[in-house]
């Protein structure tokens, strides 16, 4: 018998402002939705090991989706005449768009880093339609993190973001976590780390929608790693304490990309709880 | 053996010369590094990923491609076997240790950065 794990991807047609999109979906599992979204610059596969645990898997139907640019979901129309630069309105706009198209109901929406961010708009815009959001490593405004050197003729693009990236792990992480978080880095597309970091550094100021937040309507799980010096601890307990009744765990011994540079560390010890939390919650509604 | 001292200097070309992935990734690593730890400045001397030379206090007719610079207190943080947040990578200190400086040819450093950086975390590896 092949030993097959029990992620499956397919490809779904959707549209976000006038523009047909092919985006690349993976799912693992049964029960209430879970989206997760990944990180600037990479794509579904920094959560496989979230959508390969069987105690997850149980309680949760977990989606991934590459966003256009990224992984397998190509970029969209006449890509090569414009510059790539995601916004908060296009990515918002993406995700809820497939949502949507999956008939999603209540969906628990994680996202890392730049994902980390554009759960606190959903939270605040579409709390009613969610089921709760989980931000790793959420900041909702970090300035100053444009570096030409991401995309530039003289520089080799896939080591620059991969090695920047590695740099946000944590040194207590598994060599092999944090290597193959480097690896999924090395492959994005020219521009594209830079693009999504136009979202995340310079589009994006989520202040002043953070006190939008209900909590009681949708639950906010706030969740950062002691070693990130992008989004720091501080810089969550910031937003945080902006939230009414949103929940902020440090996570110590751990960088920027929990799910990937330390995955057992981070389900058994801070992603189960949470997610049995709102699992519990989501059975009772 | 002393961080940064003359011997310890020695020891740790000798660590990035017989490091396996540096021999792999370095092979375009052609640079003269200047590495300044405050009490002590050495010319490291690349050639195609392994060091040639160490310079130690070079003075003004040796030239050099790009500098990394922080006070010995931040190195020390830095060569901890577990650092501390913010210490535990030059791309982390660059953001956030207003004292950790990478001057110069800054293009020539990020042309290198694979190589560079690994050269830099070898440094824990020097006992």
């Amino acid at each position: 018998m092949p030993e097959f794990e029990p992620i499956t991807g397919r490809y779904l047609r959707v549209e976000v402002g006038g523009e047909p999109l092919r985006i690349y979906v993976e799912e693992a599992g049964e029960g209430h939705p879970l989206v997760c979204l990944h990180t600037a610059a990479a794509d579904t596969r920094q959560w496989r090991h979230v959508m390969t645990d069987e105690r997850i898997l149980r309680r949760w139907r977990v989606i991934a989706f590459d966003m256009p640019h990224h992984g397998k979901s190509n970029p969209p129309g006449r890509w090569w005449e414009r510059e790539y630069r995601l916004t908060a309105d296009r990515y918002e706009a993406t995700i809820m768009a497939v949502c949507r198209a999956l008939g999603l109901v209540r969906a628990v929406v994680m996202g890392c880093s730049m994902g980390g961010a554009i759960v606190l708009r959903l939270a605040a815009r579409h709390g009613g339609e969610l089921g709760g959001i989980i931000g790793l490593e959420s900041a909702a405004y970090a300035p100053g993190r444009a570096n030409r050197f991401l995309h530039h003729p003289a520089v080799h693009g896939g080591e620059m973001a991969a090695t920047y990236s590695i740099g946000l792990t944590a040194p207590q992480s598994p060599e092999e976590g944090k290597r193959e978080n480097w690896w999924y880095y090395s492959q994005s597309g020219p521009g594209v780390y830079l693009g999504d970091i136009h979202f995340y550094s310079s589009d994006w100021d989520g202040r002043p929608e953070l006190g939008k937040i209900n909590t009681e309507e949708c639950p906010v799980f706030l969740l950062t790693g002691e070693y990130d010096y992008s989004c720091t601890p501080e810089m969550t307990a910031e937003v945080a304490a902006r939230i009414r009744g949103c929940r902020y765990i440090r996570m110590e011994g751990i960088g920027h990309f929990p799910m990937v540079e330390n995955p057992r560390l981070f389900i058994d010890r801070h992603l189960l709880p949470v997610l049995e939390e709102l699992a519990g919650r989501l059975d009772r509604a | 053996m002393k961080f940064p001292e003359p011997d310890w200097m020695k020891r740790y070309a000798e660590v990035v010369n017989q490091d396996p992935e540096l021999r792999l990734v370095g092979w375009f690593f052609t640079c003269d590094v200047l590495l300044d730890f405050e009490t002590a400045r050495y010319l490291v001397r690349v050639l195609e990923g392994t060091v040639r030379e160490v310079v130690p206090d070079p003075a003004f007719d040796r030239p050099w491609a790009f500098a990394l610079r922080a006070p010995r207190a931040v190195w020390e943080r830095y060569l901890q076997r577990v650092p501390p947040p913010l210490y535990h990578h030059i791309f982390a200190m660059l953001m956030r240790v207003r004292e950790f400086k990478l001057e110069g040819d800054t293009l020539a450093a990020h042309q290198n950065i694979r190589a560079l950086v690994r050269m830099c975390d070898l440094m824990r590896a020097v006992s």
